[in-house]
């Protein structure tokens, strides 16, 4: 059984619900008051998204020698 | 007990995303180089302790941040454990503009999102203070859990959190100045 959720308590857990870090029932009553509430709706899919830039944009091209050089020097280790 | 001879094929598919943290780390490809190498020549020294099939990427983490908090700390006249300036909470959102209708709101918030460039994410990023840095590393480019956070960075998971949340803050006010400066906000949302 959920408890009620309103603007204030679902701001509150915004994060921790993107997170996926909420127990079952927290998390069913956010989902609750976002399916009544735009302003929140908004809110939450704008982090999410924002969320999906920050991963994209902080990922880096390794360079191809880096693994051939890691290789070499555990071989280096067993000989 | 782990065997060192399964070593390269267990755990260097983590290279990339270690390379990755590396770089948000040090800033700077020739030591993040060093540092994932050091990295995985310690991990392959200690594999016979790593406890097989428990967390081998939460356990590459853990030496990799060690690794850079040790050696690369001394290196940096920056002080490690700063606090952050106090910060609104969903600071970027609200200053998105007081628009008139919803449709207009998404407008300057897909404006937003698909306008701020790589450099703007990293420096964000990279200009948290070390101790706010690695959870919102650990959170926001690798998925890992609070509680895997808390055992890499080893400590409590209520730390985790206020980190994360104000790292985040911080990178959102540094986000929106960029957003700014770039000319992606409306009018009325300049500077308070």
């Amino acid at each position: 059984m959920s408890h009620h959720c309103d603007c204030g308590d679902a701001q509150d857990q915004l994060f921790q619900y993107l997170d996926a870090e909420l127990d079952e029932d927290t998390a069913v009553s956010v989902r609750e008051h976002l399916d009544g509430c735009g302003g929140c709706q908004d809110s939450f899919e704008f982090h999410r998204r924002l969320k999906v830039v920050i991963r994209t944009h902080l990922a880096e091209e390794m360079p191809e020698s880096l693994e051939l050089k890691v290789r070499a020097l555990l071989r280096g280790e067993t000989a | 007990m782990a065997d060192q001879a399964n070593f390269e094929r267990d755990a260097l598919q983590y290279s990339r995303q270690l390379y990755s943290a590396a770089m948000r780390m040090t800033r700077n490809p020739s030591d993040a180089e060093d540092l994932v190498q050091e990295t995985f020549l310690k991990a392959y020294r200690a594999y016979d302790s790593f406890q097989e099939g428990t967390n081998l990427k939460a356990w590459l983490y853990r030496i990799l941040t060690n690794t850079f908090i040790n050696k690369y700390r001394k290196d940096s006249r920056r002080p490690s454990e700063v606090d952050l300036g106090d910060v609104e909470d969903l600071y970027l959102y609200r200053r998105l503009g007081s628009e008139d209708t919803a449709e207009a709101a998404r407008t300057t918030e897909d404006r937003v999102l698909d306008g701020l460039v790589e450099s703007d994410i990293k420096v964000a990023v990279e200009e948290l203070p070390e101790n706010f840095r690695m959870p919102v590393l650990l959170a926001d480019l690798e998925g890992f859990s609070y509680k895997e956070i808390a055992e890499i960075l080893d400590i409590p998971i209520g730390t985790v959190m206020s980190r994360l949340h104000r790292g985040r803050k911080a990178m959102q006010k540094r986000l929106w100045e960029f957003a700014s400066e770039r000319g992606l906000l409306p009018e009325d949302a300049e500077r308070p």
